[in-house]
């Protein structure tokens, strides 16, 4: 499994970078750690004509606290030097927590902020060699017809949001810098991502982005990630769970998910449950209960679908113990 | 499991004897006597691996590391229909693509056969998903990736049968000319008298269990290199088990003398039952290089590398004990159907051992063995480490753990009452000289803190024993099982050992160096090794069937032996002595009783050659087990497992393993070591996470990514135990030590796993969705039924 022929670039600046991005247009494709794109690329699930390439860029491998209390981070970070970062893990620990969960040690060495946070959907059909590929139609993702996951009449791509970052940022109302050309624009994290396997993320393909800002955060707050073995591996389900107040008592709650889904999930029933009731073991039993329901339609990709649905649930019930004894 | 079906001729079987050209009934008590009383110094000691440094700082070759001149790469077509006729394969358009050398079809290779049944390249029709139908040879890999694209293939889909009981029913379409109504074989094997077995008992325990697809996860994938240029003359570089094997069915396929072929097999990154075999890569890249004249280098990329591997498949088994009351084991049933994929090649026979091995636990009547294997349009399969051995360890060990329970016996007592020892003849007909299985279980009882736990855990935390057997080398694939090796003591006194024993990791190559230092009294550090090339080496079998240390250790050892006595004749010469007063030890050669009196080792060696004779120094030596076939020495393994269940996610977390091997001797316990902990961890893998996702014949997970098996993380607490039983025919009574150990392991996994929710778990790997369906199913699980 080869890497399709390509032009690669690597800008010295961010300016030279935005420029490569806006001349290569919809045939560019941007790499940094390259743990994921170029994986990708091997399996020929894309072409790209141009391949530009973040690594020199010392601008966005920069942590910064801003006046107002926030966290700036250049999105060119290595997962390893923010794993290792002193701040990050004094102020915000769950997202320390899903950084260390990414993978292993030598694929954090490589892999940035930036890139975990773009990462590719993915699926069972379109994770495997083209030669593979071949044994079945093409996709939608694969500019086929179909979806060899949940076949319905909707024309919909249902490759799964695998990145386990993106989950702790949302709780934590994380703000996305995204540049192109002459053009700056912020974006909450949380609007970042698209329900659909293709189009999976609000990104043109001139746009990069750049940085993700962290507001100040005085609440309780947990990430925690089940998958199938303790290194190297996807979760089957992951969660951020956010409240203020302390013991029982809360009247602000975020729950999300990751991994179940085409983009990460705000499970709103049973964030409402606990703020309308408290930290009670009642009320969370009453909240992982509505989990199943607000998951939707559940793949078996990686896992089967009931079994996901479980984790799911235990995954929350877990989690809101955990916050109520913190 | 009755069968009338057309083709499925049944064999049945009374086995029971196996006709020694040697009184295996227990040899004279004075060897063994001796054996054990033997003064060691370079055996015993913990070695680490002789080539440690070289692999850990990247330095060993592999086959992948070598590049010939003018070498070409080689890439495979593969079907992309499970089952269908070939129409038309039009390679005009790849075979225009500069730099394209040469384009083959099963129109080259008609008569040549990866297997008995199997085709290197099939011609006409594909049985399964991923099989060869064409294969082009370029100047790079890019160019050959592209050619592939380049085919254009026409087929025609036939009506496929991926499910092996489907494969069965009579509307099932056939799948290959050679099997009937797609069995392959089917066979009843008897041992003892399984029907008065079963009249005896008071109970019957029936239960059933399922294994599923895996991979061998060796971490040298499928390479090969041939050089094929001149007609007389073929080389090729893979990784194996067995040159000498490969060696053989090359020159039978391509009409070459034994001699003309020449296998070099270097390092070997794992094999772990996978690599006994040449697959139809291997023929695939000698028919391009002939067509070539040059050397062509196939290996499999990624997901290719599911395909190639002939690991195991989906098998099926059912199983009953029949016991009494008091916890005698009267004797076991056990129908086993097994997928053999697209093409029959070997599982019969390995399902046959498989048998052979559980009838000689315990004092049992009887054992009936009802197996047949089944064709289906999936990739060929044979075995992972542990071979059919673990599947019918985990169904047998939950069962007789979950007899015990009901009868209200400890499993464990229930196993030393049954349990088979020295000197007792088995009902397969085998008498074991040395036996250690009852010290085995003793000695796990007690470090495990047996007595503590079971019957006494929380909810859904489990313990489990299991017991197993395993063949120190089993003759019967050639009228010989030899091993011959060469040892060269140069005038320095620097010994060179030349074995054809391939080391893929288990450590062998240091194992005989030890051997080697331990007869000529030197240190493992002095000893060379030149291996892994059937030119340079003398004829090995190779390293499957545990054969590696009882084998090629006694090769070894003789003659490391004929070097000695050659270096005696002189040194007692020189000490005024004779040869049989001389201890050699330490790098000298003493007088033994007046240990001052001596001379260093390397001036013996150099006076040997400096001598009016001008001997240089070569040990010859080569072992052929006097049986007709079977084996000599068998080795015992006992294990406590320890787990915890979790009863919301279905996760398994194991623990605790406690470990006893009755291995004869250990000849480097820092390696006995090692191989338990490689054991337990794949034991771990295969029986709680590894399985070949499929559909309709195609993988869904062939990736290192999604093929789970645990990391380090995931190792358990090991407590080892190492039982020397000292066999009177082993190399300084050693006996195997490389697949004993695994059978054991899934088997008392899978014993706790059990135990811990209360229920038999019917299938394996017990993922943790399995693991809840099967909470789900029967309640609360409070670890007891």
């Amino acid at each position: 499994m080869l890497l399709p022929q390509h032009n690669y670039l690597q800008p010295a600046s961010l300016n030279e970078c935005l420029m490569a991005l806006q001349d290569a247009g919809e045939f560019g494709q941007i790499v940094a750690g390259g743990t994921d794109v170029i994986f990708n690329m091997r399996l020929k699930l894309f072409r790209p004509k141009t391949v530009v390439s973040i690594r020199r860029l010392t601008e966005l491998m920069q942590v910064e606290e801003l006046p107002d209390g926030s966290l700036r981070i250049g999105a060119a970070c290595r997962l390893t030097d923010l794993a290792e970062n002193p701040i990050i893990n004094d102020r915000f620990p769950a997202f320390s927590e899903s950084i260390r969960s990414v993978a292993s040690t030598h694929i954090r060495n490589m892999a940035t902020l930036g890139g975990n946070i773009c990462l590719q959907t993915r699926c069972w059909f379109t994770n495997n060699s083209q030669q593979w590929r071949q044994g079945k139609e093409s996709c939608f993702k694969t500019d086929g017809d179909i979806c060899h996951v949940i076949k319905s009449s909707e024309k919909k791509c249902h490759a799964i949001n695998n990145s386990d970052t993106p989950v702790a940022l949302i709780a934590l109302n994380a703000e996305l810098t995204i540049q192109k050309s002459g053009a700056k624009r912020v974006l909450p994290i949380a609007d970042f991502f698209n329900d659909d396997g293709i189009e999976f993320m609000k990104l043109c393909p001139d746009e990069l982005v750049t940085h993700v800002t962290i507001p100040p955060c005085n609440d309780r707050l947990i990430f925690s990630k089940y998958a199938a073995r303790k290194g190297i591996d996807f979760s089957i389900g992951s969660i951020a769970a956010r409240c203020n107040g302390e013991g029982e008592q809360t009247d602000k709650v975020s729950l999300i998910l990751g991994s179940l889904s085409t983009a990460p999930i705000k499970l709103t029933k049973a964030a409402e449950i606990i703020q309308t009731k408290g930290l009670t073991d009642g009320a969370i039993e009453q909240a992982a209960d509505t989990v199943r329901g607000d998951l939707g339609e559940v793949t078996n990709l990686y896992s089967r679908a009931v079994y996901k649905k479980q984790i799911a649930r235990v995954l929350v019930k877990r989690t809101l113990t955990h916050l109520k004894n913190m | 499991m009755p069968d009338s079906r057309k083709g499925g001729e049944i064999r049945q079987v009374s086995r029971g004897v196996t006709t020694p050209d040697v009184d295996t009934a227990m040899p004279d008590p004075e060897i063994q006597q001796r054996q054990k009383a033997m003064e060691l110094s370079a055996i015993g000691k913990r070695q680490p691996r002789l080539d440690g440094p070289e692999k850990v700082s990247g330095r060993s070759l592999f086959t992948d590391d070598v590049q010939l001149p003018g070498m070409l790469y080689g890439k495979i077509l593969r079907s992309r229909h499970a089952h269908a006729k070939i129409l038309k394969i039009d390679a005009s358009k790849a075979l225009a693509l500069p730099g394209v050398k040469a384009f083959i079809t099963g129109d080259d290779s008609e008569k040549v056969f990866a297997n008995q049944y199997e085709p290197a390249i099939s011609k006409g029709v594909t049985h399964y998903i991923g099989e060869e139908i064409a294969a082009i040879a370029a100047i790079d890999e890019v160019t050959a990736e592209q050619a592939i694209e380049l085919i254009d293939v026409e087929y025609e889909p036939l009506p496929a049968v991926t499910d092996l009981r489907k494969a069965l029913r009579p509307s099932a379409p056939r799948i290959n000319p050679y099997h009937d109504g797609n069995v392959a074989s089917h066979n009843i094997d008897n041992y003892g008298d399984p029907d008065q077995a079963f009249e005896e008992a008071d109970l019957i325990f029936e239960d059933k269990l399922a294994t599923h697809p895996t991979h061998n996860l060796y971490s040298e994938f499928h390479v090969v290199l041939v050089d094929w240029s001149f007609p007389d003359k073929l080389t090729m570089y893979t990784p194996t088990q067995s040159g000498y094997l490969f060696q053989k069915k090359l020159s039978e396929a391509f009409g070459l003398t034994d001699s003309q072929i020449r296998i070099v097999h270097l390092n070997t990154g794992g094999a772990f039952t996978g690599r006994g075999l040449l697959r139809p890569h291997h023929y695939i890249a000698a028919l391009l290089s002939r067509k070539t004249r040059r050397p062509v280098k196939i290996f499999s990329a990624g997901d290719e590398e599911f395909l190639t591997c002939r690991a195991g498949g989906d098998n099926d088994y059912v199983v009953r004990t029949a016991i009494t009351n008091d916890g005698v084991i009267k004797g076991f049933e056990i129908e086993g159907i097994m997928d053999c994929g697209a093409h029959a090649a070997g599982l019969s026979y390995l399902s046959a051992m498989a048998g052979n091995y559980q009838a000689r636990l315990f004092k049992i009547k009887g054992l009936r063995f009802n197996r047949k294997c089944v064709i289906t349009n999936q990739r060929p399969n044979f075995f992972h480490h542990g071979g059919m051995m673990t599947g019918l360890n985990a169904a047998i060990m939950q069962q007789l753990n979950r007899a015990a329970q009901q009868i209200g016996q400890d499993p464990i007592d229930m196993f030393l009452a049954n349990a088979a020892e020295q000197g007792f003849t088995d009902i397969v007909g085998g008498t074991f000289a040395s036996c250690g299985l009852k010290e085995c279980l003793e000695k796990v009882r007690d470090r495990s803190g047996w007595k503590n736990k079971y019957g006494k855990l929380p909810p859904y935390h489990g313990i489990g024993v299991a017991i197993g057997s395993m063949a120190s080398g089993v003759k019967g694939a050639f009228k010989h099982d030899t091993s011959a090796a060469m040892v060269k003591v140069a005038e320095d006194g620097i010994v060179t050992l030349y074995t054809g024993i391939p080391d893929m990791g288990q450590g062998t190559h240091t194992t005989m160096a030890i051997i080697t230092a331990e007869v000529l009294g030197c240190d493992a550090e002095d000893i060379r090794l030149v291996a892994g090339d059937t030119e340079t080496t003398p004829l090995d079998v190779g390293a499957f069937t545990q054969r590696g240390t009882f084998t090629t250790g006694n090769a070894v050892r003789i003659a490391a032996t004929d070097a000695r006595d050659q270096i005696a004749k002189v040194a007692a010469e020189r000490l005024g002595v004779t040869p049989d007063q001389l201890v050699f030890r330490d790098r000298k050669i003493m007088v033994n009783s007046d240990r001052n009196r001596n001379m260093g080792f390397g001036e013996a060696a150099y006076a040997c050659l400096h001598s009016r004779e001008g001997r240089f120094v070569m040990g010859n030596g080569f072992y052929n087990s006097p049986l007709k076939y079977g084996t000599l020495a068998w080795s015992f393994g006992a294990q406590v497992a320890e787990v915890t269940v979790d009863p919301e996610t279905g996760e398994v977390q194991l623990t605790r393993i406690t470990v006893a091997h009755d291995l004869g001797r250990a000849i480097n316990p820092l390696a006995v070591e090692g191989q338990i902990d490689g054991q337990i961890f794949s034991g771990m893998s295969q029986t709680l996470y590894e399985e070949c996702e499929t559909d309709n014949g195609q993988f869904l997970n062939p990736s290192r990514l999604e093929y789970k098996m645990p990391r380090t993380y995931e190792m358990p607490q090991v407590e080892y135990i190492i039982v020397e039983s000292v066999d009177p025919y082993g190399p300084f009574g050693a006996k195997e030590v490389g697949e004993g150990p695994i059978v054991v392991t899934v088997g008392a996994i899978a014993a706790a796993v059990s135990n811990a929710v209360g229920a038999f778990m019917p299938e394996i790997p017990m993922s943790p969705w399995r693991v809840l369906r099967v909470i789900h199913q029967n309640g609360d699980g409070s670890g007891s039924d």
